[in-house]
């Protein structure tokens, strides 16, 4: 039974659709932002609904799974996973969620711009959704896409207020850091799915003893929890956090509180069953958690924001739970999830206070602040109650999260060498904690205001609420009698982390313990803080200034620019120079790649001359001396227009090599497009200025003149040969060593005629058999076409001069000068009047009857075209623009498109498949002319034809274009 | 003939090559045309010269082989929609160079 375990998500997208509809104009004027966060909370909270109905659901049971196989070939598909643990994290997201969503309407509310802020609930919805996925996930790659998607909506509330610099540095750096550390996380899934077999979230988990002893273990465990660090601020990497804080309030206690960075400590608690009870990741995470909850605890206090210092005390949390989770006993996971929960409610309830108190006193610096409670009295309440559970004091929640890290700290399992440093640095850490959660109030709320320049008041009713319920909670959970369902469901949560059953008792007192003990000297370590505060703070600014994990951050960038720097220099800037480079480089790559290998295959090879049975063969063999000939030519003549010329030849003779293939459809195409290739290049030589071509051909003739000159002959000369060498090498053991007969063209051959009615093979694998191809051929013809107008034209057009749709006076009067300038004979006028139609009419008959013989709707296009050329040349651009006024190109383009579009289309609609062949006018009935099929072939043919056409007139029409200055 | 065939098409691959690295910018580009003409040629040349009758259905004797052809024929035409791309190119940036030389034209890096 499948259960609609998406549910939550597509409800959260219902959210973000909503909210970014709201950014419609038009709508803005009767939705508030106020209205519209309330409206949108019912989103988070009909998804927290259905959450609680699954648990209920769900019992005591094993896991819900839902699945839909993408690939099934490689094993991938999009996967949920739905147990006690990612219950837990989804109902914490979504229910703070409720909560955050309702405080931010009112935290953006605003008379000058009441609906701005739509944006920004949209973001917060994506997060959600994404984070639900990620904690919801059932496939590590399902698990990694929704991960990279909780950095990217990170990062974009963090750079909300696009103008601040401070805060598009802190979007980066955040993005950085996760987005390096996601990357790690990737290869570690790839390597677990790898050696687990597959990516499924059931299968890693029961394969755990063969993940634990394979050889990659060490690596795996390595970059997955290099991910892990990375999202939850573990020291090094807590960097971010910090500079994360200029996202606006209620984006830094919804993600950098409570949901985001849990996500690292979500990784590891699912997939410790996995990868867990190791010695490796006890010390792994026993060490980098250590360490983090120090440094955070330690630096927190010297901070004047009140929001970096929720930050670093939430990066010291977090620190906690990585230790937790490396301890791998029964207890710690008791502690895990007591200390999830606890964590995030207080956190997020403090976060929403201090928004309060920043949106209403308008400053977060606690040597400006003092004295609020009077003005803020239901703040202060909230925010005393979050502190005390911050400081771990009881009857909060907060203290039995930190009974519980204590036992786990003096457990008898933890090894000798470390068993002494446990205790006391999570007392030490503890202790700072107390002493900021003290700071955070006193300082706020109580005592004498400090600046008289701020005037601050209770905030509305939602954003006192938005904080409270956490905080109630808190309370509630800590100081009512033991719930039974709560306590079950935590136990629930920790025995699939644990892979065993766990105990969980909620109850507060379970007699005096060392714990308690330790308790008892942190809360007094603590309060000794708090009342020197001053001093300890004032010696923490002198003793740290110089030092910060932060240098590494930005001495890590300064290499990145000297290093590019330094590739700068190395570049020449001259196209030459990196041809050479690339062409020796290939060479060198298939050389020494095993392109050289095959040398006994050239012992099947007759020598030539010996064997020239007939006149084709003698034809074949003048062919090749003519095209190789005429290319040399092209080096060795003077003038470039003489190389056009040769050119020309060229192309002509390899057509006559097509010809006596026999391949007369390739020939007839090689023939048109030689000839309409030269008569672009010529006109793209006559647009180039006078001066230019002369210095040009001066190159030409004094190449080697100069020593200079010389070497570069030389060095091109080698360049040319080696690469000629090598080519003609692969050619041969290529046509020597390749099969007989080949495989695919039979098929081809035999069902030409019964699937498509062709008799022309070529023509029918071109417009029924790989139409898809010619389809998206014609397309780059026409983005070929339209890239020249656009680069030579439009920008010409849009600096000025006169669109060109109106049609010059009437010259008939007036000689009609052609492209030079001079003026043409009436006879090459008949001739250019003559082709014109005639040229349409061989397309025509190419485009009907290219089914059965030579020619197809590249040769009808191509042919009008040259016809069009002729024109150009004869009358000149002004003459052919008022003359042929039918001729548009981009509409030719357009229909063309379309038309195979709509024929593909309806052919998929008849048979199936899209573009397959139809024979509408057999289907209909129509008496045609013998040996004409209306079909999706001909539609194809027409089609082309126009886009063919459409795009080189394009061509002529903006190369033909007399003497303008190209900008 | 695989002989010459293969001489043939490395020689104009050779020819194309010296070509693309010359300074008149039109010798370049007629280099790249004979690359693209290369590459047909030794596209065509993959059909065994076993064909003594064109690829019609209903052609008696052996046929050649269709299938390069269509590919062929296909590359003829994007090869020219790429020239005339590389043209116009060549066009804007004699314009705003002032010269046809491709030496003189470094700023191709940063």
């Amino acid at each position: 039974m499948t259960y609609l375990l998406y549910a939550p998500m597509l409800i959260i997208l219902a959210g973000v659709l909503g909210a970014a509809a709201a950014g419609a104009p038009g709508l803005n004027r009767r939705l508030t932002v106020v209205r519209l966060a309330r409206l949108l909370a019912l989103a988070p909270l009909s998804a927290f609904g259905w959450l609680l109905w699954a648990v209920v659901v769900l019992g005591s049971g094993p896991a819900l799974v839902w699945r839909v196989d993408w690939l099934p070939s490689l094993g991938l598909g999009l996967g949920f996973y739905f147990d006690h643990l990612s219950a837990l994290f989804a109902l914490l997201v979504t229910g703070i969620g409720t909560l955050v969503v309702l405080y931010t309407g009112y935290y953006f509310k605003s008379e000058e711009r009441p609906w701005g802020e739509w944006r920004f609930l949209t973001y917060l919805l994506l997060f959600m959704m994404a984070m639900l996925g990620l904690v919801l996930a059932g496939d590590v790659i399902t698990l990694f896409v929704f991960w990279e998607g909780t950095s990217v909506t990170s990062f974009l509330l963090i750079a909300y207020k696009s103008k601040d610099e401070a805060a598009r540095r802190g979007a980066f750096k955040s993005l950085f850091i996760t987005g390096g550390g996601g990357i790690a996380l990737l290869i570690g899934l790839l390597l677990l799915s790898y050696v687990a077999g597959s990516s499924d979230l059931i299968t890693i988990l029961a394969s755990g003893d063969t993940v634990r002893e394979s050889v990659l273990y060490p690596a795996m465990l390595g970059l997955i929890a290099l991910g892990a660090f990375t999202k939850s601020a573990q020291t090094p990497f807590h960097i971010w956090l910090p500079d994360a804080m200029s996202a606006p309030t209620p984006a830094s206690a919804y993600l950098h509180s409570a949901t985001m960075v849990k996500a690292g400590v979500y990784l590891l608690a699912r997939l410790n069953p996995a990868l867990g009870f190791t010695d490796l990741w006890f010390w792994l995470l026993s060490l980098f958690g250590l360490a983090t909850m120090l440094t955070g605890a330690y630096l927190g206090l010297k901070q004047n924001d009140l929001k970096a210092l929720l930050a670093y005390s939430t990066i010291s949390q977090l620190g906690v739970l990585v230790v937790l989770i490396g301890q791998d006993t029964e207890i710690a996971f008791k502690a895990l999830v007591i200390g999830v929960v606890a964590h995030a409610l207080y956190k997020s309830a403090l976060f929403l206070v201090v928004g309060s108190v920043d949106h209403e006193a308008g400053s977060r610096d606690l040597r400006r602040l003092g004295g609020l409670a009077r003005v803020m009295p239901f703040s202060f309440i909230v925010g005393l109650v979050a502190a005390l559970s911050m400081a771990g004091l009881p009857p909060l929640f907060g203290f039995l999260a930190k009974e519980t890290l204590l036992a786990t700290i003096t457990h008898p399992t933890v090894p000798p060498a470390v068993d002494l440093i446990f205790p006391v640095a999570t007392v030490v850490a503890g202790a700072f904690v107390l002493a900021q959660a003290g700071m955070l109030i006193w300082d706020t709320f109580l005592g004498k205001p400090r600046d008289p320049a701020i005037h601050a008041h209770d905030p509305p009713w939602a954003m006192v609420l938005a904080p409270a319920l956490p905080a109630l909670l808190s309370l509630a959970v800590g100081a009512l009698p033991e719930p039974e369902g709560l306590a079950r469901f935590l136990a629930d949560a920790a025995a699939e982390v644990y892979g065993g059953k766990v105990k969980v008792s909620l109850a507060l007192w379970t007699g005096i313990t060392v714990p308690l003990l330790l308790s008892v000297i942190a809360v007094s370590l603590g309060l000794g803080l708090f009342l020197a505060r001053r001093r300890v703070r004032a010696l923490q600014m002198r003793v740290d200034e110089r030092w910060s994990f932060n240098i590494l951050y930005a001495g890590l960038f300064s290499l990145l620019d000297r290093a590019s720097a330094l590739a700068t220099r190395m570049q020449s800037g001259k196209l030459r120079a990196y041809l050479t480079v690339i062409l020796l480089g290939v060479v060198a790559l298939v050389a020494g790649s095993g392109g050289l290998s095959n040398w006994e295959s050239l012992a099947v090879l007759s020598l030539p001359g010996l064997d020239f049975t007939g006149e084709v063969a003698v034809l074949r063999v003048f062919a090749l001396l003519v095209i190789v000939a005429a290319a040399a030519a092209t080096i060795v003549l003077r003038r470039d227009f003489s190389a056009i010329v040769a050119l020309g030849a060229s192309g002509l003779a390899i057509a006559v090599l097509m010809v006596l293939e026999p391949a007369p459809d390739v020939a007839l195409v090689q023939v048109v497009v030689d000839i309409l290739t030269v008569v672009v290049l010529l006109l793209v030589l006559t647009r180039l200025p006078r001066e230019q071509r002369r210095r040009a051909d001066m190159l030409i003739m004094r190449e080697s003149d100069s020593r200079q000159g010389r070497l570069n002959l030389a060095r091109n000369a080698l360049v040319a040969t080696v690469s000629g060498a090598l080519v003609a090498f692969v050619t041969l053991i290529a046509l020597t060593s390749r099969p007989r007969l080949s495989a695919v063209t039979p098929y081809y051959e035999g069902s030409a005629k019964a699937l498509t009615g062709a008799k022309d093979i070529v023509g029918a694998i071109i417009v029924d058999f790989r139409a898809l191809d010619t389809l998206i051929e014609i397309v780059v013809f026409s983005l070929a076409g339209l890239g020249v107008y656009t680069l030579l034209r439009y920008a010409a057009i849009k600096s000025g001069q006169k669109a060109e749709r109106i049609s010059p006076p009437i010259t008939s009067h007036l000689p009609t000068l052609g492209i030079g300038g001079r003026e043409t004979s009436p006879f090459v006028h008949a001739l250019a009047y003559v082709s014109l139609p005639l040229s349409m009419v061989i397309a025509v008959v190419h485009m009907m009857y290219g089914h059965d013989q030579p020619g197809d709707g590249f040769t009808a296009g191509v042919t009008v075209s040259l016809a069009l050329g002729f024109w150009y040349v004869v009358f000149g651009y002004h003459e052919v623009r008022r003359r042929l006024t039918w001729l548009r190109p981009a509409p030719l383009i357009g229909g063309g498109v379309l038309l195979v579009v709509i024929s593909g289309v309806a052919a998929a609609l008849l048979t199936g498949s899209f573009l397959g062949h139809v024979d509408f006018g057999g289907r209909l009935g129509l008496p045609l002319p013998q040996g004409f099929d209306l079909s999706t072939s001909f539609l194809f043919e027409v089609a082309i034809c126009l886009t063919v056409l459409g795009s080189a007139s394009y061509l002529l029409d903006t190369l033909g274009h007399p003497g303008e200055e190209v900008t | 003939m695989e002989l010459l065939t293969a001489l043939a098409v490395g020689a104009l691959f050779g020819v194309a090559i010296f070509q693309m690295l010359r300074r008149n910018a039109i010798r370049s580009a007629i280099g790249l045309i004979l690359l693209g003409a290369a590459i047909n040629l030794f596209l065509l040349s993959t059909g065994a010269y076993q064909g003594l009758v064109a690829a019609y259905a209903d052609a008696v004797g052996q046929r050649s082989d269709a299938l390069p052809q269509a590919l062929i024929l296909t590359a003829i035409v994007i090869s020219m929609g790429g020239i005339s791309l590389v043209l116009a190119l060549l066009l804007v940036l004699s314009a705003r160079y002032g010269t046809s030389d491709l030496d003189e034209i470094d700023e191709l890096r940063g």
